[in-house]
């Protein structure tokens, strides 16, 4: 038996629901196969969770997973270009052409999918990230230039939630694209994601007691996001988010966390997602998506 | 005399790579690890830290460097400790991570050491108008102070006392002194 679990045409945090929903309970027990087809577009937030999804399989010991390639040329050049290829044929089993194209080509790619497995790679990413974060963040999105630092502080802070709390590795990716939608606008959006313990294993130990009843992925994710809380009895701990949270105020940006069968935002004004969402289908670890609007002419 | 500890400098030999971006914590304790090795090895009164080889300071590292350092007063043996070479959001970030721990570390702009240290993190109003009066005036008594201000006597000699307890001002008996950052 094979459980196809089918990728959403447009793969973004809406329909990454969906794509989680297919796997039923977790881990699957039949081998499982990907099928993007039919995919016709993917935010790095969609292209971390079939990473994510292929990590975890494999850290599960369930069979290698299939995956079929995108039909359209164009997708799959994208996908290319943004490195997502060179690390799904670790975790995959890859059926279909793949276009042989060098990873981080698209101008709109501030940072190609990326590892994120120890210290070391969150330098890297930094130091990545620094050169072509002014050019979109100030250049193209009209922020100040102090928040392409500020920014790249941000980008930091929410990789090392990996490196620190996942208990495995993870990944990042960072793109500028136009929001049609939703917005109207260019955005920037950072996705980081990992197939680890989640927020409530991970604060389980430390918090759960406080809450008594409550106590679940969505609890977890409201003391982390919204109270700063840490596993670490350490008082300097908890800051990376709450920092992240005010730099998204300053520039109405916009944080979801997924973790676990929950998903917390802070929604800003332009959006209209539900701040909590509770009982989803479960998928592991945790994806965090931050999204910065461009600013509009009378906030510049 | 002064100590100058380059953090550029010390990030390089402690990450191995070229980096000029001090983040994340195990990179922020090393270093920590280096200054206070810095400190204990020489005799000077003051210790400044120099950021001006540092792009990125996240908070991370801002925490891990300069808020455990000051809670780590014993360890430093009683010296001052200043900050030197800050940017903006450099700035920002010691503030904040000082601030959540309730602490205070004083700061020099590049070239401002005419200027005198600035403070950053979690002080009174009324420690920061008597930080400024000392560093103003170079050196004066809590009765000058009351008397400059029109503050009490028991008002001035508090506040100066708690300056000197935080490591933000010096005390000896000719008074209350600016620390040495030239």
């Amino acid at each position: 038996m094979t459980r196809v679990i089918e990728v959403p045409a447009t793969f973004d945090d809406r329909s990454f629901e969906q794509f989680a929903a297919g796997f039923g309970s977790w881990p699957p027990e039949e081998k499982v196969l990907v099928d993007a087809r039919g995919a016709q577009w993917a935010s790095p937030f969609g292209l971390l969770a079939m990473l994510t999804a292929g990590q975890a399989l494999a850290e599960a010991r369930r069979d290698r997973p299939l995956f079929t390639v995108p039909t359209s040329d164009d997708v799959k050049r994208y996908w290319a270009r943004a490195g997502f290829f060179k690390y799904a044929a670790e975790l995959f089993e890859l059926h279909g052409k793949i276009p042989r194209v060098a990873a981080s080509g698209p101008s709109d790619v501030l940072l190609d999918v990326t590892p994120v497995r120890a210290t070391e790679d969150v330098h890297e990413v930094v130091e990545k990230i620094s050169q072509g974060a002014s050019r979109i963040l100030h250049g193209e999105l009209g922020l100040e230039m102090k928040a392409t630092l500020r920014f790249s502080m941000a980008l930091s802070e929410a990789c090392q939630n990996i490196v620190e709390h996942a208990g495995t590795s993870g990944w990042v990716a960072v793109q500028a694209y136009t929001f049609r939608r939703r917005l109207g606008r260019r955005v920037v959006v950072i996705a980081v994601s990992d197939a680890g313990i989640g927020f409530r294993r991970s604060l389980e130990s430390t918090h759960a007691k406080r809450f008594g009843e409550r106590w679940g992925d969505g609890a977890a994710l409201e003391a982390a996001l919204i109270q700063g809380v840490s596993r670490f009895r350490d008082p300097g701990r908890g800051q990376g988010l709450a920092f992240i949270k005010r730099f998204l105020d300053q520039w109405n940006g916009k944080i979801s966390i997924r973790s676990g069968t929950a998903r917390l935002a802070i929604v800003p004004p332009w959006d209209e997602d539900v701040p909590l969402g509770e009982h989803l289908p479960f998928f592991p670890g945790a994806q965090v998506q931050i999204i910065i609007p461009a600013q509009d002419a009378e906030a510049r | 005399m002064i100590q100058r500890i380059h953090l550029g400098h010390l990030l390089r030999e402690t990450v191995a790579s070229p980096y000029r971006n001090l983040v994340t914590r195990p990179t922020g304790a090393a270093i920590r690890n280096r200054i206070q090795e810095a400190i204990a090895g020489s005799d000077c009164p003051t210790a400044l830290l120099d950021f001006s080889g540092i792009e990125l300071l996240d908070f991370s590292c801002a925490d891990e460097v300069v808020a455990k350092l000051l809670l780590s007063g014993e360890e430093r043996d009683g010296r001052f400790v200043v900050l030197g070479g800050l940017r903006e959001d450099q700035h920002e970030a010691i503030e904040h991570v000082l601030t959540h721990h309730r602490l205070a570390v004083a700061a020099v702009a590049p070239g401002d050491q005419d200027d005198g240290p600035r403070l950053l993190g979690w002080v009174t109003p009324d420690a920061r108008a008597a930080f400024t009066w000392v560093c103003a005036r170079g050196a004066g008594r809590a009765g000058e102070l009351a008397a400059a201000l029109g503050w009490a006597l028991a008002r001035a000699e508090e506040t100066l006392a708690a300056l000197a307890l935080r490591r933000l001002v010096r005390a000896d008996d000719e008074g209350y002194h600016p620390l040495p950052i030239a």
